[in-house]
């Protein structure tokens, strides 16, 4: 189809669409989904010792990184950073973040299911996101 | 798909399909997508670069590429960007593909957090 043909169709102009996309945003930010995932992320950064957890472990991965991807971690290293990402993951307002985050994402993978199949396109890898997020 | 979400969102996400649809790229899009599935030499064509690709892929994987295999994909490459149909389809694609960027940036901005990469299955 060329431009013409298209134009005499009229096209929604970009910023109508953007509109739609916000309308639809802001009916998502809504969902009961989307406001316990903010309020407890909100606590999660607010929590001093879920905060420095999380830093002694993101440095300890940061600090072998180049081991870990070698798979060349000693047994003592793997135990050590077992052991951090336990006092990570065991803190109770980690353990709320990642399931208000899995619940948020299991909502927004409906919605982006549903886009994928109406525009023919899969939405979140045309975004630019990699399986690995 | 969407009989789980509330009325509200279903409704919101149905408009903001719909509005995406009408926009001029996805017009485009939409109508390269129709006229590549109808053009049978076009969708040969995809079919045979899909299968080269899959094959030169499978070799790399092997640690040997067969020249021959590089050389055919070379040739079905340039067969297929002299085809108008799949030329037209991979432009409208591209700026299917950029609008949505661009809308997506504005949703993940209004909300806080990029809606593509919570929209994403995770697989590995």
């Amino acid at each position: 189809m060329d431009n013409k043909a298209i134009n005499d169709i009229e096209a929604a102009s970009p910023s109508v669409v953007k509109q739609a996309a916000r309308n639809f945003a802001s009916t998502l930010a809504e969902t009961p989904e989307f406001k316990s995932f903010e309020q407890v992320a909100e606590r999660f950064r607010q929590d001093q010792a879920a905060q420095q957890a999380m830093e002694a472990y993101k440095e300890k991965q940061m600090t072998w990184r180049a081991l870990m991807i070698l798979n060349a971690l000693s047994p003592e290293q793997r135990t050590e950073l077992e052991i951090l990402k336990s006092a990570f993951v065991n803190q109770p307002v980690v353990e709320e973040y990642f399931k208000a985050r899995t619940e948020l994402a299991a909502l927004c993978q409906t919605l982006g299911d549903a886009l994928s199949e109406s525009i023919g396109l899969n939405y979140a890898a045309a975004c630019g996101v990699s399986c690995c997020g | 798909m969407l009989t789980t979400l509330s009325p509200q969102l279903r409704e919101a996400t149905q408009s903001f399909i719909d509005n995406l649809l009408a926009s001029e790229a996805f017009m485009h899009y939409q109508e390269a997508r129709k006229l590549m599935s109808e053009d049978e030499e076009a969708h040969t064509l995809m079919e045979r670069l899909n299968n080269a690709q899959a094959t030169v892929r499978q070799q790399q994987s092997t640690g040997g590429v067969g020249q021959a295999e590089v050389d055919s994909l070379r040739l079905i490459q340039q067969r297929a960007l002299r085809n108008p149909v799949i030329l037209d389809y991979a432009q409208a694609r591209q700026e299917a593909v950029e609008f949505l960027r661009e809308i997506n940036g504005e949703i993940s901005q209004l909300l806080g957090i990029d809606f593509a990469s919570f929209a994403n299955h995770a697989t590995c």
